[in-house]
């Protein structure tokens, strides 16, 4: 049992050691990719896989009923709130012009919001225009 | 005589599982949500006792009294199976999409980002929210843009420098799509995503605005 027990300590260290590793490598992902859209990307997805393996790693080593329910819902939070952030961040980058275009290879969402702003010209009723909420 | 609290099922106007207080301003309750609500609260006490219980529901009520939602039907189902098989394939998809970003970050040559629309196949609002959310989790792109009308998906992706690498994105959002909408959704939008992934070029979107 004690056998058992040691080798759940070292594997929750060991998770949280390669949780806090991935971490370190979307920070310098963030660091060398060129442009904001590229640095989400480095932001968001290697942060969230690193959290959850940090939080699986602190679980094995509470090994508290409700300890772990808790560490499941900063998980579950996680998971929901990281790409809401992630999405406005990348949306407000697009719309201020903060992303080159000339670099994208290319892009369906230019000609589409181009063709929204040539389009409220007075016509006869309410036009179902494309939404931009 | 009028009653203080109306159950819903009681009164079919209602939506499921909800209560009813009489008065001015018709308040709802939604009784799942605020289950949901104390159940959070009790686990940031982190000790399961009657006093947390009964302060969690009474804090619950009093949000939902002072900050209503609207009134709508989120048309959310649970499928646990379904909730299974979603929850295996995003773990697997984050860790090949950790493994995927952190080989681009350090790949030392340019690559080639572009932005692609993605049409889906459901129009639900709630399986629009939970897909993106789904997408943004996993490998091939991070969402930019969506919209609600004609429920496209508009992602970022990282490295497309080949066709197949965008037809892999979009084909992994169509799949996350199926699962997402196979946990949560209903039976006819279950019937919607059995279909084929709408072609590339979705077509009739240039008349549907003339």
């Amino acid at each position: 049992m004690n056998v058992l027990l040691q080798i759940m300590d070292t594997a929750g260290a060991a998770l949280v050691f390669v949780g806090a590793v991935i971490c370190l490598l979307g920070a310098i992902g963030m660091l060398r990719l060129p442009d904001v859209l590229s640095r989400s990307h480095a932001a968001t997805k290697p942060q969230t896989l690193g959290l959850l393996l940090v939080l699986a790693g602190v679980a094995l080593r509470l090994r508290g009923g409700m300890d772990l329910a808790t560490l499941a819902l900063i998980g579950f939070f996680q998971l929901l709130t990281s790409p809401v952030a992630s999405h406005l961040v990348a949306r407000s980058a697009y719309r201020t012009g903060q992303v080159g275009h000339s670099e994208l290879l290319f892009d369906d969402l230019d000609e589409q919001l181009t063709v929204a702003e040539e389009e409220p010209e007075p016509g006869p009723g309410p036009k179902p225009g494309p939404e931009r909420d | 005589m009028k009653r203080f609290v109306t159950l819903s099922y009681r009164d079919p106007d209602l939506p499921p599982f909800s209560c009813a207080f009489p008065g001015r301003r018709g308040r709802v309750l939604d009784l799942p949500l605020i289950a949901w609500l104390t159940l959070i609260w009790v686990l940031l006490w982190s000790t399961l006792t009657w006093a947390n219980v009964v302060t969690g529901v009474v804090v619950a009520v009093a949000v939902c009294l002072a900050f209503p939602l609207p009134k709508v039907d989120l048309g959310l189902r649970l499928h646990p199976w379904g909730i299974l098989v979603l929850a295996g394939y995003l773990l697997y998809d984050m860790y090949t999409s950790g493994v995927q970003v952190t080989r681009q970050i350090f790949a030392g040559r340019p690559h080639r980002p572009a932005v692609i629309g993605v049409p889906l196949r459901c129009r639900s609002d709630l399986m629009l929210a939970a897909t993106a959310v789904a997408v943004s989790n996993v490998p091939g792109g991070s969402v930019i843009e969506v919209r609600r009308a004609t429920g496209t998906l508009f992602l970022h992706v990282l490295d497309a420098d080949r066709p197949e690498a965008l037809e892999a994105a979009r084909r992994s959002v169509w799949r996350l799509e199926a699962l997402t909408v196979r946990a949560f959704g209903t039976r006819d939008e279950i019937d919607r995503v059995s279909a084929p992934p709408p072609p590339t070029e979705p077509p009739g979107e240039g008349e549907a605005r003339s």
